[in-house]
């Protein structure tokens, strides 16, 4: 394949500039958690290696991981992935429409059969043989499949790809399906939220561009450069949570002092996400900052919960140094055997919400 | 010139799966059925759950419009629970909204609508270079000055709301967040470097200069920045006489403030009278749902998996005391009585769309510097509301595209029922009982078809001057 542009070249064909290139660079050293002696590496292996292709493939969604992306990310980080996307094969932005469209994505497959990553936005529905998203006459579960099988990796953005998300939630009127349900034998990145951070996007792909390999998973298949830590271990509002001082209505003056959220539902102590470090729309803020609690949302099963509103129940058992995989293991030794481990924390939650039930009826 | 029917679709560049039947004779385009292939029925699933929990799954049925669906499901539950936000609550909410709604119209024209001008079929225009000097998808400069100049006006959402897309901040009662002064600089700022990004690359002038124009012809003379080079061009390809919408225009109204709304709620059909949302129904003749016309207060969303063959939509058919209207930026500044747009109204083309978005563009960027200097740090943002544990609740506003409405029933601390029509599901909607198109299916008879075109470029031109958001039409 060594007729691919590398990728230094097909950024510098976008007009950047060499200094923001490195910039480029510095910054997802930073954000993937690595010294400022890795920035050289990740500069050779953009000038060196062939870009990886990427095709882009949109299911029942609604568009705003690709907007997280375009309109959300840092100018530089944005260019990187549309840079990769734009080549290739993307619903939302492409230039080609109708038969062309689809031509375009046969011709992408075939030129780069086993050798492209499949990035996938949003899920197939299942009922009535996938007739609720129909893409060039086709159920998308079709198209999902075709361009899976000769795919080097699959990405599942977002909590729709990743776990179905609120188009999921009771009673999931189409029957729409994670893609790890229906894509089983291709190594699989989950990158959930909704949507997820548009840094943590592109840290992924650059990660594996970099590095030629998949980054660390955790046990659900998340990246754990990402998705290590609670939104609660790092969150800025954490002091008021130890020392008790909450927001007890929207409107009373521990709202306007920036108390903790917990007893308004916030989901910050159950959820592991870079929300808290990262932040959103180029490092301004994150949802917690803005006085609303976190919902969870790159949690499997976030949507059916319970209200929004409720509150979780007690986190005392586990500390500040857990992270999911652990607390997946302690889960399954409560409930016991049979626990799916895509399904732990989901299963604690359960356990946690019985506890609490048992505690309020006493 | 052979007859035949075409089918155009997937549509790319809009938002969301979009497929249009086409039955060509002569040329041109004599009907034309608009399906919205996708279907996910946020309306069952809102059944049962808590009314709030509306804030946070209504906005996930797009992730372009989230702040419209977001305050929609807010002023439903205002209205269902007596709710009032503070003065300085709805000024941050309408700050929150009018940004996006300002980041959709400049995303739609520099990365959607004007890259069709870049394309292959127009190479002997005199124009045709600077058009894909600037426009060519992904590629042209306009979309990198576009997408740079969004990301950091979007500093303001995350600013005020946390995170974008699907922002959490807006409650029935106001805003959870209290904004500081250094956040009112910051967001002033923000929106300097955007009013300089407009006044380089679109207006290529003052901001106010461009929305002090008149009348169709001043607008016609116009030369300076990407929007002269629009004008030129569409001049050059008949943009103006194809694409007519109904005449029949509604806006709800956008951003409530504490005396008016700062765009004003109507129907035009040549004078203005008022929005009777009483007088509003969904038609199921032609979509691939269960049940009987009904206003959304009684509506119920049950899809007919046998897809019968007289339907051929997932989109209901929403009128208006029976008939279909068009809503977008051009319906709203017509009934908020801007006079270049009621100097368009009478003759509603493709054009007319897309200048509508210019005037309210810079209108927006206007009213949102207005906003901004009015914020007061010390003051409330948020006030008291209790649940009821059963109501019945209606929230209006304006998403970029039009009206988007919410209507809710809930009982016993849980949804009993909830319709929602989105403005794409306005214009877009197929045929009712009667056989009436709906506004796009009439608006795309007579565009002409070149022998040989598959997706025939004056269909392309005329939809997406609607800018259809598909995802939210059908939920």
């Amino acid at each position: 394949m060594s007729q691919i542009e590398t990728f230094y070249e097909v950024m510098r064909k976008q007009g950047i500039t060499r200094r923001s290139f490195m910039k480029y660079c510095s910054l997802t050293a930073s954000a993937l958690g690595l010294g400022p002696s890795f920035v050289p590496q990740i500069a050779h292996a953009m000038e060196t290696k062939p870009r990886t292709p990427v095709i882009w493939v949109n299911g029942l969604e609604c568009t705003c991981c690709s907007e997280s992306f375009i309109r959300g990310a840092h100018p530089l980080a944005k260019d990187v992935v549309l840079s990769m996307i734009s080549l290739d094969y993307s619903e939302t932005l492409m230039a080609a429409a109708g038969h062309h469209a689809e031509a375009a994505l046969e011709e992408t497959i075939e030129k780069y059969k086993g050798n492209y990553i499949l990035a996938v936005e949003g899920n197939p529905p299942l009922n009535e043989d996938g007739m609720f998203c129909i893409v060039g006459g086709k159920p998308f579960v079709e198209q999902l499949k075709h361009a899976a099988q000769h795919a080097k990796a699959v990405i599942s953005w977002g909590a729709c790809a990743s776990y179905g998300c609120v188009q999921a939630a009771k009673p999931n009127p189409t029957q729409a399906t994670p893609v790890h349900k229906v894509i089983t034998d291709k190594p699989i990145i989950k990158v959930p939220g909704c949507p997820p951070i548009a840094e943590v996007m592109t840290g992924v792909i650059t990660y594996m561009l970099t590095f030629d390999r998949l980054p660390e998973l955790d046990r659900q298949g998340r990246p754990a450069m990402f998705y290590g830590q609670r939104i609660h271990d790092k969150c800025y509002r954490r002091p008021h949570f130890d020392a008790g001082q909450f927001v007890e209505h929207w409107d009373d003056d521990n709202a306007r002092k920036g108390f903790c959220l917990y007893k308004m539902g916030c989901k910050g102590p159950t959820t592991y996400n870079a929300c808290s470090t990262v932040r959103w729309n180029e490092g301004v803020s994150f949802p917690i900052q803005s006085g609303h609690g976190c919902i969870g949302c790159s949690e499997d099963g976030f949507w059916d919960q319970g209200s929004f509103y409720n509150r979780v129940t007690d986190l005392t058992q586990f500390g500040i140094e857990a992270n999911a995989d652990k607390i997946g293991m302690t889960a399954a030794g409560v409930v016991g055997a049979g626990v799916a481990a895509h399904a732990a924390v989901s299963a604690l939650k359960a356990a946690q919400r019985k506890t609490q039930d048992k505690k309020e009826e006493a | 010139m052979t007859d035949r029917n075409l089918i155009v679709g997937p549509f790319n560049r809009v938002e969301g799966d979009l497929e249009i039947r086409l039955d060509v004779r002569d040329g041109a385009v004599a009907a034309a059925y608009t399906n919205s292939p996708l279907f996910r029925g946020f309306e069952m699933m809102l059944l049962g759950k808590d009314p709030r929990d509306a804030l946070t799954i209504t906005p996930r049925i797009c992730g372009i419009c989230s702040i419209s669906q977001s305050a929609a499901a807010a002023f439903a539950l205002a209205d269902a629970s007596g709710a009032v936000m503070p003065p300085q609550g709805m000024l941050i909410a309408a700050i929150l909204h009018a940004v996006e709604n300002l980041a959709d119209h400049v995303t739609h024209f520099n990365l959607f609508y004007m890259p069709d001008f870049a394309r292959p079929v127009y190479s002997a225009e005199p124009w045709h270079d600077q058009a894909v000097a600037r426009f060519t998808a992904m590629e042209g400069s306009a979309a990198r000055d576009a997408v740079t100049a969004r990301a950091e006006l979007l500093h303001i959402v995350g600013l005020l709301g946390g995170k974008w897309p699907h922002t959490l901040a807006i409650q029935p009662a106001g805003v959870t967040k209290t904004p500081t002064a250094s956040d009112k600089v910051r967001i002033q700022t923000a929106l300097r470097s955007f009013r300089r990004h407009l006044e380089t690359t679109l207006y290529g002038a003052p901001v106010e200069t461009f929305a002090a124009l008149s009348s169709k012809d001043d607008l016609l003379n116009w030369t300076a920045g990407d929007a002269g080079l629009f004008i030129r061009i569409a001049q050059a390809v008949g943009l103006d006489d194809m694409g007519f919408g109904p005449g029949r225009f509604m806006s709800f109204g956008a951003y409530p403030l504490p005396a008016r709304r700062a765009f004003e709620s109507g129907v035009w059909g040549g004078t203005l009278s008022p929005v009777d949302t009483t007088q509003i129904t969904e038609d199921l003749s032609h979509a691939w749902m269960l049940g009987d016309t009904a206003h959304p207060r009684d509506g119920t969303t049950e899809p007919d998996e046998d897809m019968r063959d007289a339907a051929y939509s997932w989109c209901k058919a929403p009128r208006l005391s029976g008939q279909t209207v068009e809503t977008g930026a051009l319906a709203r500044q017509i009934i908020d009585a801007n006079p270049l747009a009621r100097d368009l109204a009478g003759h509603p083309s493709a054009f007319a769309r897309v200048a509508g978005r210019l005037i309210e563009i810079a209108r927006t960027q206007m009213l949102l510097e207005d906003l901004a200097a009015q914020i007061d740090p010390k003051d409330r943002f948020m006030g008291h509301w209790d649940m009821p544990a059963s109501g019945i609740g209606e929230g209006l506003v304006e998403a970029a595209r039009g009206a988007l409405g919410h209507w809710m029933n809930f009982d016993g601390g849980k949804i009993t029922g909830y319709q929602i029509i989105a403005p794409t599901t306005w214009n877009f909607s197929p045929r009712d009982e009667q056989g009436n198109a709906g506004p796009v299916e009439a608006a795309l008879v007579g565009a002409p078809v070149r022998d040989g075109e598959e997706t025939p470029i004056a269909v392309q031109h005329i939809v997406r001057s609607f800018d259809p958001c598909m995802v939210c039409t059908v939920h």
